[in-house]
């Protein structure tokens, strides 16, 4: 629907001073096999903002999201240039350890993903695995991470109940809660509205306004309103190459590339 | 009427009809599936029930054998022939009698030669090889022998005719005096006359031996080398004696309660167990109103007058040399005293009776197999050579012939499931022994030896194949990179598919004899692999992430390979000087000297692991399949959360896979609980219950292959067979439904829903 686009929430104003920079993506270039799919990416992400990429399917934006914390690392056959620094550091030093750096920055995937446990054990699984089993504070976490993630009302009489009995958009905000639990540096986000009906994604969404209080987050969406709603900052991906990326509502209203407009305005997706 | 649709939208006539076949098909091939199943059970199940039915007793003729001039004087003897075509009689005096049953033959007489002047005062008949012992009224002792020919005609009609041969007399004891009591035994060399005899002021015991020389032209003549007055060494008045069909003793019943059991020893005759078998029995002050020996010669069945009735059995005691009669056994309580006895020639079962109320019993398994109160009063009994027949003597002199039906007397829950006590055996115990060379011998068919073994290879071989399988499933689901994993998991396949002959064979003839000699080096390496793997894991996760990072993650595997064989050539090298320092230079001596239990080159330790590597592939595939099925989206989540890859595996893979690792591990016991191959080349197949890992043991599968071929069909052995069959088949059955029922828990459990 080419109708245009008005940011429903107000991100902080053009003049502002800029945010601190959380991560920096330098000349990052991404290959699976022979197959190149990011070309020379360069991009800051602001420490405590929403950050959204968008880009049609295969642009590469899901590709950048997960090499923030290393997830591709999983796949056979990558291969990459250039580099990603968080907080200044390289996050392919030798001397990083990816387990650590995964507690650094956090993720939420497209389609929720609980584990098939209580309530209780998916929200403290991060500080189970941390090593830290100390009755007190896995209770203290559990209510403050399910508060975080807005749904501690709901699910605070049946934490010891499978997390399979909760609703989609419960179980995607449990998933959230148990993302936040070892308060990470940096929630990633890779369509986390993709599989929910839209009372669902709205709670989620509100729930962005709150947690980038504390968290720097990176959200991958399909969705332009979606981005406009929730995010500061958007960057615009297209066939592996960043377009254009600036605050959301300059990107928005006064896109500064052609393709850009033209995919904001709807032309192609 | 509707409107016709229109021709697009109908279905082909054609992919209606071959649609409505399919059906068809897959229906009769699923029930046909069904039905064979059902059928094979079915088919075990009626092999097997025969096992467990008691005895079929029915009466079939009676036939008069007193001729009507004699109806006053019963017949003093009476047999039958195999058939039971053609009994005799004998009178006691001089005549032989043989009456066709059916009355179509008339009857034959034959007459008996007597010594000059003498009269039979005493009898006994041994159905065994149809003699009759005689002691007449001057003190001689004496034999004829009835023997029957028969012939087959062409028409398949069988007619049988009897003789009787007559045997040497001897004088014995004191002359002029009348003979009592007499028995006879001896079937080679060393033959035996025991008699008692009354003299006008006590009654004697004697026993003539006798030696049969053996010439290159068959037997020869039989010499006298010894006569033998026992009288002074018995307690009481002799009541009752018995000569085993070895001729090497004499057992005598005496008023006093007691037994005496003398022992030949080439010319001598010598006491060498005085007991008291009825001592104790309830409701008599220990006196002995029967006793007989069971087929073999071996035990003998004793009955108090108040109907108590004992086994006693020669066997050697722990601490003794000697054989001698100890008490095994007790029976169900009869009305009174036997006054019928007759054993059955083929195997331990024998009737006997009070009275009107004859049973039948069988002495290993002491169950009575059939009990029932006669119309008539039997003064005897008879039992024929195939043990098919039973007869009757009524006081009427009337034959009542009787068909026994009891094809499998030692069979039953007691002989498969209890611990019996054999002949011969110092305790009663699980014994599978089924076949032997020995006429006399009883076969042994306790089922427990064979479970017992079957669980012991299965254990043996899961405790090896289990942790290397799952960790191997492990290691390649979730740590191997994707292209190496595609070598390993259909390398693992063809390893499953070799045949389990082949693995069979490389046990026998390779790993047995490599493994005899290097018990101590194979303790190492078990030992010695997994810690240094996990030394080596230790050590590697020390390292920085610096030093780590040069391997690529899941080729960690590439530094321990060397490290591996480096450990095997270490301690395999290493086994011998064990050897020397602590197992005295030779494992394969010391362990017996150790612990008591024999070492044996076909051990558990071989089946162990040949049979776990029959069983490694079907594990490690199936829980493969199992770990990697767990959604990507689980390990990814736990992967984003800061878990390590172990921390990813043991959290989150297994309880998802858990009910696939289960079926995996069902589906190995079940294989190694079946396997046969590989335990009949491996294990030496000795029937023995003993967890011990360096002898070995006999499965059910193994039994079931190695037997059936030689078992008769519809034998008792046969059936047995088919009912360790059924039992593995149980065995199986209830494993898998128990593994069923917690898989579904499981699933239950960890479903992703």
């Amino acid at each position: 629907m080419p109708a245009p686009i008005s940011a429903t929430t107000t991100p902080a104003p053009d003049d502002a001073p800029p945010p601190a920079t959380m991560v920096e993506v330098r000349d990052f270039s991404f290959y699976y096999g022979a197959k190149q799919v990011l070309h020379s990416i360069n991009l800051q992400i602001p420490e405590k903002q929403v950050t959204a990429f968008i880009g049609p399917s295969g642009c590469g934006k899901t590709t950048l999201l997960r090499n923030l914390n290393r997830m591709n690392d999983l796949i056979d056959g990558i291969r990459h240039d250039g580099d990603i620094l968080l907080d200044g550091t390289s996050l392919y030093d030798p001397s990083v350890e990816v387990i650590s750096l995964r507690k650094r920055v956090g993720m939420v995937f497209q389609k929720y993903n609980p584990f098939p446990k209580s309530i209780y054990e998916n929200v403290v699984f991060p500080l189970r695995v941390a090593g830290r089993n100390g009755r007190a504070e896995l209770d203290e976490v559990v209510e403050r991470s399910l508060r975080s993630a807005a749904l501690w009302d709901e699910v605070k009489d049946r934490l010891g109940e499978s997390a399979y009995g909760l609703s989609g958009g419960q179980q995607q905000r449990l998933c959230i809660a148990r993302a936040i639990a070892n308060r990470p540096q940096i929630l990633l986000m890779d369509e986390p509205c993709a599989a929910l009906d839209p009372v669902a994604t709205l709670k989620i969404e509100e729930l962005m306004h709150d947690l980038k209080k504390e968290f720097t987050i990176v959200i991958v969406t399909h969705n332009m309103h979606q981005a406009t709603r929730v995010s500061d900052y958007t960057a615009f991906f297209y066939l592996g190459k960043l377009i254009e990326y600036d605050r959301t509502a300059k990107l928005f209203s006064h896109p500064g590339n052609p393709q850009t407009e033209a995919y904001i305005s709807g032309l192609f997706s | 009427m509707p409107a016709p649709v229109p021709e697009r939208f109908l279905v082909s006539k054609s992919t209606l009809r071959f649609d409505r076949l399919m059906t068809f098909v897959i229906r009769f091939g699923g029930i046909a599936i069904v039905l064979a199943v059902f059928g094979m059970c079915l088919f075990i199940l009626l092999e097997v029930i025969p096992l467990f039915k008691s005895a079929k007793v029915e009466a079939v003729s009676t036939v008069p054998l007193s001729s009507s001039s004699e109806k006053k004087s019963l017949p003093k003897i009476f047999g039958l022939d195999e058939w039971s075509l053609l009994p005799f009689t004998y009178d006691g005096q001089n005549t032989v009698r043989f009456i066709d049953r059916t009355g179509a033959a008339p009857t034959t007489e034959h007459s008996v030669d007597l010594p000059a002047g003498a009269a039979v005062t005493a009898w006994r008949y041994h159905p065994g090889d149809q003699k009759i012992v005689l002691g007449t009224s001057d003190g001689q002792v004496g034999s004829f022998t009835v023997s029957y020919e028969t012939d087959v005609d062409a028409a398949g009609q069988r007619t049988v005719t009897g003789s009787i041969e007559m045997g040497s007399f001897y004088p014995l004891g004191t002359p002029g005096q009348p003979i009592s009591d007499v028995d006879f035994g001896g079937s080679g060399e060393d033959q035996l006359f025991a008699a008692t005899q009354t003299t006008p002021d006590r009654i004697e015991l004697h026993a003539l031996l006798l030696k049969q020389k053996r010439t290159l032209m068959g037997s020869g003549e039989v010499e006298e080398i010894g006569r033998i007055d026992l009288t002074s060494q018995l307690k009481g008045r002799p009541t009752r004696l018995l000569v085993p069909r070895t001729g090497d003793a004499v057992v005598v019943a005496t008023t006093a309660r007691t037994v005496e059991y003398f022992f030949r020893e080439d010319d001598t005759l010598s006491l060498r167990q005085e007991f008291s078998p009825m001592d104790g029995a309830a409701g008599g002050s220990g006196e002995i109103a029967s006793m007989d020996f069971v087929f073999g010669d071996v035990s003998l069945v004793f009955t108090s007058p108040t109907g108590a009735m004992r086994l006693w059995s020669l066997n050697v005691p722990p601490g003794s040399d000697q054989r001698v009669f100890v008490y095994t056994k007790d029976f169900d309580v009869l009305p009174a005293g036997a006054t019928l006895f007759a054993a059955s020639q083929r195997n331990k079962s024998f009737l006997t009776g009070s009275q009107a109320t004859v049973t039948l019993r069988h002495a290993t398994t002491t169950v009575t197999r059939w009990e029932e109160k006669l119309p008539f009063t039997p003064t005897s009994v008879a039992v024929d050579g195939k043990f098919e027949h039973a007869g009757f003597l009524d006081d009427q002199g009337i034959l009542h012939l009787y068909e026994i039906h009891d094809p499998h007397p030692e069979a039953g829950v007691p002989a498969f499931f209890h611990r019996v006590w054999y002949e011969g055996a110092a305790r009663p115990d699980f014994v599978w022994q089924s076949t032997s060379g020995n006429d006399e011998f009883e076969p042994k068919l306790s089922l427990v030896p064979l479970i017992f073994g079957t669980l012991k290879g299965t254990l043996w071989a899961m405790f090896f194949a289990v942790p290397i399988a799952l960790l191997a499933a492990v290691y390649t689901a979730h740590f191997l990179p994707a292209d190496i994993k595609r070598i390993v998991k259909p390398a693992m396949e063809i390893m499953a598919s070799l045949p389990s002959v082949v693995l069979g064979f490389l046990a026998a003839l390779w790993l047995a004899p490599l493994l005899e000699n290097r018990v101590p080096s194979v303790l190492l390496c078990v030992i010695g692999i997994p810690a240094a793997a996990m030394l080596t894991g230790w050590i590697w996760s020390r390292q920085t992430a610096r030093v780590r990072s040069r391997l690529r993650p899941g080729l960690e595997w590439l530094a321990f390979v060397p490290i591996l064989i480096g450990t095997v050539a270490l301690f395999w090298n290493l086994g011998p000087s064990l050897e020397r320092a602590v197992f005295d230079g030779d494992f394969r001596q010391w362990w017996p000297k150790t612990t008591g239990t024999s070492f044996d080159q076909r051990n558990s330790l071989v089946v162990g692991f040949m049979m776990g590597f029959a069983v490694i592939p079907i594990i490690f595939t199936i829980s493969e399949d199992a770990l990697a099925a767990v959604p990507p989206s689980l390990t990814a989540a736990s992967a984003a959360l800061g878990a390590s890859r172990w921390q990813t595996v043991s959290t989150v893979v297994l309880p998802v896979a858990s009910a696939g690792i289960f079926s995996a591990l069902m589906v190995g016991l079940g294989r190694a609980v079946g396997e046969t191959m590989i335990v009949v080349m491996a294990t030496g197949n000795t029937p023995i219950m003993e967890w011990n890992l360096f002898n070995g043991m006999r499965t059910l599968a193994a039994n079931i292959a190695v037997e059936l071929p030689e078992a008769p069909v519809d034998s008792t052995h046969y059936r047995t067979l088919f009912l360790g069959a059924l039992v593995l088949f149980g065995l199986t059955f209830i494993l898998n439904t128990i593994a069923e029922l917690l898989r579904q828990h499981l699933r239950e459990k960890f479903k992703l829903v």
